[in-house]
């Protein structure tokens, strides 16, 4: 008898820490100014709600992956102060990040395609 | 006020033990940025509702310590700066490591701070000693707080800079951004907070000492590279241009020739053994700029 549930968990993780990035880019592309990670969280969760879908993101898990794009060059950032709180962090893509996400639009194409030509298979049988 | 925030903050920095110390204060200051956010928008949309409730869903959200530590660890096993990567290895021979130095970008980073540091030590040193003679002296005036205050705010930004520097040419990790002190302090609590902070002190004295420092890592840079220079460009300043090695007292010292090629080998690994003193002073001093500027 397997685990279903860690088996369950284990797959959306797998899939969630491949996604994440490419999700943040495609938020901050969209927007088309820079953004703080509480506006991106917001973003992708009303994205989620329009597409009935669940959003499986943790969004504590969002973060530390806009540091590393901002590490990788991909993203950059500012410190901006704000009316209540602690100062925020704004995130923008760079030259090289926009380029980027049109190389990784067409990993992802190409790699849904080939899930749904195979899942579709399997619902023939 | 929002103690539940509090609380998470720090299971999510226990949860953490054992990460890099910067990590860990980018984690924390990640969460605090986004929970304070998600809070205001919270108490705005349903006013009236209990803040702890609100704040409970909002950490629902963002994920047990547990899951968001996790994400921090995963990613920092793959994210070292630039000029970190590609660690080499004990196992090469003793000839590989002496001259794979040449092609290693810390190197000429470490070379590059070693004299950029004369500088930035001079100015630190200027700023930290003028700053606290200033404040000392206006202490009795009605503006010396907020002067004081003012230096204190410099030598948190001064410093978040020379992490930046540092973590760029050595690769070791610094904090990427000033602590963000809780909210709804008053200016006046900012402050005591500021000074308070242990911090604040050790990077006053982290300035002061670094014109020492500098001076000593100019000086033993700059003369070794003088050293290995004239040695390895020794056939063309006695040949070409007729220069002696040395003049004492009226009489000329030369190099015999048979010497002469030992020479030029001679300056070239005074100059690739310059490059490993400049690559591992830089090390050593990563490590103390961390010790005094992140702890």
């Amino acid at each position: 008898m397997i685990d279903t549930e860690s088996a369950n968990r284990k797959f959306e993780k797998e899939l969630k820490s491949g996604t994440a990035a490419l999700l943040l880019l495609g938020v901050l592309s969209e927007a088309g100014r820079p953004m703080y990670g509480y506006q991106i969280t917001k973003e992708i969760e009303a994205a989620a709600a329009r597409q009935g879908s669940m959003h499986i993101f943790r969004q504590g898990a969002l973060y530390p992956v806009l540091r590393s794009m901002e590490k990788s060059g991909i993203l950059r950032s500012e410190i901006e102060p704000s009316a209540s709180g602690p100062p925020r962090r704004y995130y923008s893509m760079t030259e090289e990040g926009r380029g980027i996400l049109g190389d990784w639009q067409v990993t992802w194409q190409s790699t849904r395609d080939l899930v749904d030509g195979i899942l579709k298979g399997n619902d023939d049988v | 006020m929002s103690d539940m925030i509090n609380e998470y903050l720090n299971s999510l920095d226990k949860a953490l033990s054992g990460a890099d110390p910067a990590t860990r204060r980018d984690a924390r200051t990640d969460a605090e940025e986004h929970l304070r956010s998600a809070l205001d928008a919270a108490s705005m949309e349903s006013p009236g509702s209990p803040e702890d409730e609100l704040v409970r869903g909002i950490i629902e959200e963002y994920g047990t310590p547990e899951e968001v530590a996790d994400a921090y660890r995963r990613i920092e096993k793959y994210s070292t700066p630039v000029l970190a990567r590609g660690k080499t290895n004990g196992d090469r021979t003793a000839a590989a490591r002496f001259f794979g130095v040449l092609v290693d970008p810390r190197a000429y980073a470490a070379m590059f701070y070693m004299f950029f540091s004369l500088v930035t030590g001079i100015v630190y040193f200027t700023w930290a000693v003028t700053g606290l003679s200033l404040s000392a002296g206006f202490a009795v005036l009605i503006f010396g707080i907020p002067f004081f205050a003012l230096f204190l705010l410099s030598v948190q930004g001064l410093m978040l800079v020379e992490g930046r520097i540092i973590e760029a040419l050595s690769g070791i990790r610094m904090p990427r951004r000033p602590v963000a002190s809780e909210k709804g302090l008053g200016i006046w609590r900012k402050f005591v907070s500021l000074f308070k902070d242990k911090r604040t002190w050790t990077s006053i004295l982290y300035m002061v000492l670094q014109l020492f420092f500098g001076i000593v890592y100019f000086t033993v840079t700059v003369t070794l590279l003088a050293l290995s220079v004239s040695f390895i460009l020794r056939p063309f300043l006695e040949y070409t241009f007729g220069l002696p090695m040395m003049h004492i007292d009226g009489i000329d010292y030369w190099t015999p020739g048979w010497f002469m090629p030992f020479m030029v080998l001679l300056g070239i690994a005074l100059l690739i053994a310059t490059l490993h003193a400049a690559r591992g002073m830089m090390r050593l001093h990563g490590r103390w700029a961390k010790y005094m500027l992140v702890r």
